[in-house]
């Protein structure tokens, strides 16, 4: 799934939350709590992947076993990241399906939770509720597995988007910084959920994951449109007019949960999928403050 | 009014709008495509219908051209036509008069395109059974179309004509006329004879029922008509004369101003006053310095000016002035008193003579004659007439021969035209090898007699005998035979025009000796190029009036000029009636119809509408070839 050069790029980056949320585990991450000094605060395991330059020298001298150390200040982050795996997702020629390439952003946003020892939470959401849930996991050892459980990730049925966030609310545990990555196409709405999750605490970034084909339809004339998921129908005479329609439309539609999501403090990061994804990650998302 | 069809059955066709409509009733099949989600579309369709109450129309937009295409095509079927006013039905052929007069504007913009007007009008209401053969009545009638029911060929044809600016030759046409005529079915064949009058009397009777349409406008206008019928320059005895005669051809009396220049210099300008049917002249004898040419112009008397009448061609003449040129002949002779006599009294000769010893004169001359010399003294390079011939660098002299029986006259050589050698008798001769350069005149059973050719630029003729050993002086052969001679040898001028020429008149130009070519530029500047013979160059594009220019290889040899001067076309007042045999021919109104179909401006309808709906169904149902990128947010 990733290339050597882009792991190594991703080793460089952290994902970087606006507001941190106070951690059960003592972490790596510096706390924005102001007054607390630098203190040793206990020890654990190491486990493969962590970070090499952690490790106690001087314990693992003395016992001949490897210890990370964790110190009093550092925080980890919860990280959530909620992938929609309904049949409009499964939209796409090759390298530009929007299933794949959400698998993938997702895959590159738990790599770097796992690589800064943040929590990590990966869901796919089918119908109502999370049909599959990876983690919480919290270091670069569970990197191999994360990337595992994604590429058995296939599309399937509908995705009541609303009713799966709300759930996902109650039941995802500690809020933190949680990326949604969908197409949004929700017969019920997308709003009450994002509203819901960020009521909880979360810190919602909305990827937004459209194919090609989608922005610039490949048909014209008649043609009778069948929804993928719920199986409606729509009769169109696609001409140059209603072309240019669909496009103020979809324009319009973006802009709305540009707005929606600017209004209530959440990340709204449009994307296409014919844009290749590390540059989302390694560029996009460090201009937007995402990522550092 | 209704509009009659010829084939009205063509309307069923019309039932082909049930399947187009059972078509369109039909629910449209559709090609499915599944996409993500319908959720966008649906909305943007209820904005679309909401915000567009003309978009059930539009959607039928597809139906309404296609009915109205079909519409157009099974009107074009069923033939729908107009009657409309027509001269001539069925077989028609129309003589289209394309002389001067029919460049007469009393009628706009002028005859010739009303006569044009008209048989367009014709060929536009030809019925479906008709057919049509035009000739243009020119100098050489030229058949337009023939028995053709291709409008628009004979429409093309026709607006390419144009009006000649002489006579023209109507007996010519009428042949032509009445060998189409025959061709057709006896009875039904009408010929139009399209013309403003002029046609010559005694013409034969058509074949077919005739018709003529006087073309030309029956006001005062259409018959007043002022012209120049005589421009000269002669030489008199006192020196050149300028001649000008005007002519009233109308009904009216006309004051006139003559206006004669040259070189665009005023040389003289004079108002005079003519009576219908009258002439005036002006004449003038005290010119200095003669001008190769003057131009004539006749205006309308008057602060206004401009021109005269609704005829221009005769309003303008030209003349060139062709000064008497003589050959100048040096005779060397020791002694002949016919060949002296003979060339003392051809015109256009200035003949000198000189004693053989004497020294030669130092002025040039256009001709040197030898006879019985005993050794070559004319100058070299010069035109030579030899009698009775030595041996010299041209051809080579034998013994005296004596069986001088006549064998052959070149018969088709201009240097032996109205020649007859039968009576002339020659006691001896002598014998010449022919040169290659020289061809043989008149030839007998010795050797050759006369002969003639051009060498190295110079013209040489040769008589092989003594005139004094032969009756040949006192025949009448003798005289043709020199003037022949003479005129080859040393032509006084390249062409003789000095009263100029008539529209289409042929125009004998002799080269002089060397020029390779002649060419002749026509008053618009058009040039004609003709190798040069010894026969002379025959010029007969002479159709426009003007001044001709007529250029050697060497030098410009003179100019000569082309006037209409010609009653006949001048007098434009368009004639009532034609005689044609025995029988007068009386103008004829339209008084029958013709049907102007409509099928092919409904067939160009249905074409538009087709273009328009492949225009319509196109124009958006292609997809926009995707640029990468180009819509992303």
């Amino acid at each position: 799934m990733f290339s050597e050069s882009t792991l190594r790029r991703l080793d460089r980056l952290a994902l970087v939350a606006q507001r941190v949320r106070a951690g059960v585990f003592k972490g790596e991450r510096r706390s924005t709590k102001r007054g607390t000094s630098i203190e040793f605060a206990d020890y654990r395991d190491y486990v493969r992947g962590d970070d090499l330059r952690r490790i106690d020298w001087n314990a693992y001298a003395r016992l001949e076993r490897p210890f990370i150390k964790l110190l009093e200040e550092e925080e980890d982050l919860a990280v959530h990241v909620l992938v929609d795996a309904s049949l409009s997702m499964g939209f796409g020629d090759g390298e530009t399906r929007k299933l794949d390439y959400a698998c993938k952003l997702a895959a590159a946003f738990g790599y770097l939770a796992l690589a800064a020892g943040d929590r990590l939470s990966v869901s796919v959401l089918h119908g109502e509720e999370v049909a599959a849930r990876f983690g919480p996991a919290r270091n670069r050892g569970f990197a191999l597995r994360l990337i595992r459980f994604l590429e058995d990730v296939e599309p399937a049925g509908d995705t009541r988007l609303n009713a799966a966030l709300r759930d996902y609310a109650l039941t995802g545990g500690r809020p933190g910084l949680t990326f949604v990555i969908s197409d949004l196409f929700a017969p019920d709405g997308h709003v009450d959920g994002l509203a819901q999750l960020q009521g909880r605490g979360h810190e919602v970034v909305v990827v937004h994951t459209l194919a090609p084909i989608e922005v610039e339809p490949d048909f014209a004339g008649d043609v009778r449109l069948v929804d993928a998921e719920t199986q409606d129908f729509q009769e169109v005479t696609l001409d140059g007019g209603l072309r240019d329609l669909y496009h103020t439309r979809l324009t319009d539609w973006r802009n709305e949960i540009d707005a929606y999501c600017t209004k209530r403090g959440m990340h709204y990061v449009p994307v296409v999928t014919d844009e290749p994804w590390d540059q989302l990650v390694l560029h996009q998302l460090r201009q937007r403050g995402l990522v550092k | 009014m209704t509009l009659p069809f010829l084939t009205p059955l063509a309307f069923l066709l019309g039932l082909l709008a049930l399947p187009i409509l059972v078509l369109y009733m039909l629910k449209m099949r559709r090609r499915q495509v599944e996409v993500s989600s319908v959720v966008l579309w649906q909305r943007l369709l209820r904005d679309r219908e909401a915000n567009a109450p003309w978009q059930r129309l539009r959607r039928n937009l597809l139906l309404i051209l296609q009915l109205l295409l079909l519409a157009a095509l099974v009107f074009a079927l069923a033939r729908p036509f107009l009657i409309v006013p027509a001269v001539a039905r069925g077989a028609v052929i129309v003589l289209l008069d394309a002389s001067a007069s029919m460049s007469a504007t009393d009628v706009a913009p002028s005859r010739f395109a009303m006569a044009q007007a008209q048989v367009r009008e014709l060929a536009n209401g030809l019925s479906a059974d008709g057919l049509l053969t035009v000739i243009l009545v020119g100098r050489q009638p030229e058949v337009l179309a023939t028995a053709t029911r291709d409008t628009a060929a004979v429409i093309a044809a026709v607006d390419a004509a144009r009006p000649q600016q002489g006579t023209v030759d109507w007996e010519a046409a009428f042949a032509l006329a009445a060998g189409a005529a025959r061709g057709g079915t006896p009875g039904e064949t009408t010929i139009v004879i399209l013309s403003d009058g002029g046609l010559p009397d005694g013409l034969a009777a058509l074949p077919g029922e005739v018709r003529y349409v006087p073309i030309g406008s029956t006001e005062p206008i259409g018959r007043e008509n002022i012209g120049i019928d005589a421009f000269s320059l002669r030489a008199t005895a006192s020196g050149p004369e300028l001649f000008v005669r005007v002519t009233n051809f109308g009904t009216q009396p006309q004051r006139v101003l003559v206006t004669i220049t040259s070189a665009d210099q005023l040389v003289v300008s004079e108002l005079v006053e003519v009576e219908p049917a009258r002439s005036a002249s002006v004449t003038l004898d005290d010119l200095v310095d003669v001008p190769s040419n003057f131009q004539a112009q006749l205006t309308a008397a008057g602060e206004a000016g401009g021109a005269p009448d609704a005829f221009p061609l005769d309003d303008t003449a030209w003349a060139v002035y062709q000064p008497p040129a003589a050959g100048r002949t040096l005779v060397l002779t020791p002694g002949n008193v016919f060949l002296e006599q003979m060339l003392a009294s051809l015109p256009g000769v200035q003949a000198f003579r000189a004693a053989p010893d004497a020294p030669l004169p130092t002025d040039p001359f256009d001709l040197y004659v030898s006879d019985s010399l005993t050794e070559t003294v004319a100058p070299a390079g010069a035109e030579l007439l030899v009698i009775n011939p030595i041996s010299t660098t041209l051809f080579t002299v034998g013994e005296v021969f004596t069986n001088t029986q006549l064998t052959r006259v070149a018969a088709d050589d201009p240097l032996t035209r109205y020649l007859d050698w039968s009576q002339v008798s020659v006691l001896q001769a002598r014998r010449v090898a022919v040169p290659d350069w020289a061809r043989v005149l008149v030839d007998s059973e010795g050797g050759p007699l006369v002969f003639a050719g051009e060498t190295g630029g110079r013209r040489v003729a040769v008589l092989t005998f003594r005139l004094q050993d032969s009756d040949l002086p006192l025949q009448l052969a003798f005289p043709v035979l020199m003037s022949n001679l003479l005129a080859y040898l040393a032509p006084a001028q390249a062409f003789s025009a000095p009263d100029g020429l008539l529209p289409g008149e042929t125009l004998l130009i002799r080269p002089a000796g060397g020029d390779a070519a002649i060419a002749i530029d026509d008053p618009t500047g058009q040039r004609f190029q003709a190798p040069a013979t010894e026969a002379g160059v025959l010029f007969a594009d002479t159709q426009r009036l003007g001044l001709y220019t007529v250029v050697s290889t060497q030098r410009v040899v003179g100019q000569f000029a082309v006037n209409l001067f010609d009653g006949g076309e001048s007098t434009i007042a368009p004639a009532t009636q034609l005689t044609l045999g025995q029988s007068p021919v009386t103008a004829t109104p339209a008084e029958e119809t013709g049907e102007l179909e409509l099928w092919p401006w409904l067939a160009a309808a249905a074409l538009l509408i087709l273009l328009i709906e492949w225009y319509v169904y196109h124009h958006g149902s292609v997809p926009p070839r995707r640029v990468s990128g180009a819509t992303r947010s």
